[in-house]
């Protein structure tokens, strides 16, 4: 026996708190609906995989002062000189670092300038063969660099002619498949993409295309360079600690900082993003704690308010399991009417969001989720109340109050 | 109908103890209309909560119907209440959220009672109570007098053999308590018992059965019975 009838008529009557509490579960539900979808997007943004072992990379940066040196050749000396480091994997000097938030990326034509074509962008990397290993990244086809194809120079006029690319890059040039052995252009300059490698991300990972990158066999030999060292897994510490003094040794007119590591560059890139995601997830248990409470606390209320009544119905023949049905289905009531209207109003938010703020859109089986998840905390807040309500004596009834 | 064999209330706390009721004795024939009077603190709610299973008894032994009440669960006793017993209040009890027809309906839920049948019987107590035309009236819109009919009707409607009244014309005035009480009187014609507790000697007059409970036990009425002067009276003593 539900008594739904005479519950809705009586919550019509004496409305008030029950619009309240229904406003209270309906701001809720839209608010942790979009809340919690936008955490989901965020940590599967925040977890996805980059293809590189971030755990064993790390970089540094070099600022060469002194004069009295060829870069070319000091820097060739000292890629070697990392990679005979015990504890390193391979080490490749680079004009940016994947993941660090800071790079170069360019769209590349299919046709050479001026000719009008498509042009697809991408992040790249300049590096020599030692690359894709210094990465932990493998070839899906074609090959590595030829140590004839590098390019170490300071001479701006001196390109490569070849490149390596990411396989979304790939696809989305040459969606037929074919991309191997293709040329594409920067400019008027034309690149074949000899290699093809599986899977890798840029520097920016809140790129509209974070998966698109090449890898051009190019050292510009510049006094400011960044250097990225893999090492044999828990080596990594070990070999930051000691690559400083080692290259400092080998010449000491240069400074070298922001030794760090992928995983760390990754993190400070992700900040804000891992602090709204924080910041969102207080935001749903504040919420979800307050819609608990303020139910917990009307009912309450209510049992105070309604002890004669309680004790009347128990009089009239009511068991103390009716008393506890008759406060979950009132509540469960309320809470539907929140529901339909909270569901309604985050779909609506979520709309809202994907128009101004380039958000994904609310996919509604979040919608769903947290109305379930509001109506059952809505019922546990609701059933210690309610089972305090049917331990009013039925003499209550007869009690002068 | 309705017998009590030393039945003693005893409220309890950390330091008193408090005897409502003393070894109460008492027999209710069915049909029978009986006023119970008494000083205020005599025990006279405490006797018609027992009566009416609103609270549990210390000791003795009460039978309803037959039905040993100190054996029955929770459970068992709110249904023999919903079944037998017609509750009407000093204060109305009506629940000022429902109308007078939801109000009437409330027993008959509990009952598990179908809907044609509920209305049947709401419409039939409400006309009998003079207030047919009010059904969709919230209790705050009537007066006194006609609150405590509706909460007659909400009574009547479970048909009950047996009904309790508790002052139930305690907060009305002469007029309207007069009503009241030949409402009661009618139903009692038609065949319900009826246990009245009031203070007003003059409608416990009216009733054919007076006990009067001193310190929580019936007292000898012998001297009540004549200054009533009503000879054919049935006066029952402890």
């Amino acid at each position: 026996m539900l008594e739904i009838k005479p519950i809705i008529n009586a919550l019509r009557r004496s409305k008030v708190g029950a619009i309240l509490l229904l406003i209270q579960i309906a701001i809720t539900t839209a608010i942790v609906s979009n809340a919690a979808f936008i955490i989901q997007d965020r940590m599967t943004y925040l977890q996805q995989e980059t293809g590189y072992p971030e755990q064993d990379i790390f970089s540094i940066t070099v600022m060469t002062y002194g004069k009295d040196r060829d870069l070319s050749q000091q820097f060739e000396e000292d890629e070697a000189l990392l990679r005979n480091l015990p504890g390193v994997v391979d080490a490749a000097l680079s004009n940016a670092v994947p993941l660090s938030g800071s790079g170069s990326a360019s769209g590349m034509g299919l046709k050479p300038a001026p000719e009008p074509g498509r042009n697809v962008r991408a992040g790249y990397l300049f590096g020599d063969a030692h690359m894709l290993n210094t990465l932990g990244v493998e070839l899906r086809e074609g090959r590595n660099f030829a140590p004839d194809e590098v390019i170490v120079t300071q001479d701006p006029g001196k390109v490569p002619n070849v490149a390596i690319a990411s396989s979304t890059f790939v696809e989305e040039a040459y969606p037929d498949g074919d991309g191997l052995g293709k040329l594409m252009y920067m400019g008027d300059k034309p690149f074949k993409i000899i290699g093809i490698v599986d899977k890798m991300k840029g520097p920016w990972l809140k790129d509209d295309r974070p998966d698109n990158v090449v890898i051009f066999p190019y050292i510009k030999a510049e006094t400011y360079q960044h250097i990225i060292i893999r090492t044999e897994p828990g080596q990594r510490a070990a070999v930051m600690q000691a690559v400083e003094d080692k290259l400092l040794a080998a010449y000491d007119k240069r400074v070298f900082t922001n030794v760090i590591t992928l995983d760390e560059n990754k993190r400070q890139y992700n900040a804000s993003d891992t602090l709204m995601l924080r910041m969102l997830m207080v935001l749903i248990v504040v919420l979800v704690a307050i819609t608990a409470l303020g139910i917990f606390g009307l009912t309450l209320f209510n049992i105070s308010k309604r002890t004669r009544q309680i004790g009347t119905r128990r009089a009239l023949g009511a068991r103390k399991s009716d008393i506890i049905r008759y406060f979950l289905v009132e509540n469960t009531l309320i809470c539907s009417g929140g529901l339909m209207i909270g569901c309604t109003a985050a779909v609506f938010m979520g709309q809202q969001l994907l128009q101004r703020f380039s958000l994904p859109a609310l996919e509604l089986q979040y919608v769903a989720g947290t109305a379930i998840m509001v109506l059952v905390m809505t019922l546990v807040a609701v059933i210690f109340p309610a089972r305090r309500a049917a331990q009013i004596s039925p003499s209550v009834a007869t009690r002068s109050i | 109908m309705l017998i009590m064999k030393n039945v003693s209330k005893v409220y309890q706390t950390e330091m008193v103890q408090t005897h409502a009721l003393r070894d109460f004795d008492l027999e209710v024939k069915e049909g029978e209309f009986i006023a119970v009077t008494g000083p205020s603190g005599s025990g006279k709610t405490t006797f018609l909560n027992i009566a009416g299973m609103l609270e549990p008894y210390t000791s003795g032994e009460y039978m309803l119907d037959d039905v040993n009440v100190g054996k029955l669960s929770d459970n068992q006793r709110a249904d023999l209440r919903n079944q037998k017993i017609g509750f009407i209040f000093q204060g109305f009890n009506l629940i000022p959220d429902l109308n007078l027809y939801e109000n009437v309906e409330v027993p008959l839920r509990y009952r598990g009672i179908k809907a044609a049948e509920r209305k049947k019987r709401i419409e039939s107590c409400l006309e009998q109570v003079g207030l047919g035309s009010r059904a969709k009236h919230l209790p705050q819109q009537l007066s006194g007098g006609q609150q405590q009919r509706v909460a007659i009707a909400r009574a009547l409607a479970g048909e009950p053999r047996f009904l309790l009244a508790d002052e139930p014309t305690g907060n009305l005035d002469s007029l309207m308590a007069r009503q009241v009480m030949e409402l009661l009187e009618q139903i009692n014609r038609d065949g319900a018992t009826i246990v009245m507790v009031t203070h007003d000697p003059e409608l416990a007059r009216r009733a054919p059965r007076n006990i009067q409970i001193v310190d929580g036990q019936v007292a000898d009425l012998t001297l009540y019975q004549g200054v009533a002067g009503q000879t054919d009276r049935q006066v029952v003593g402890g």
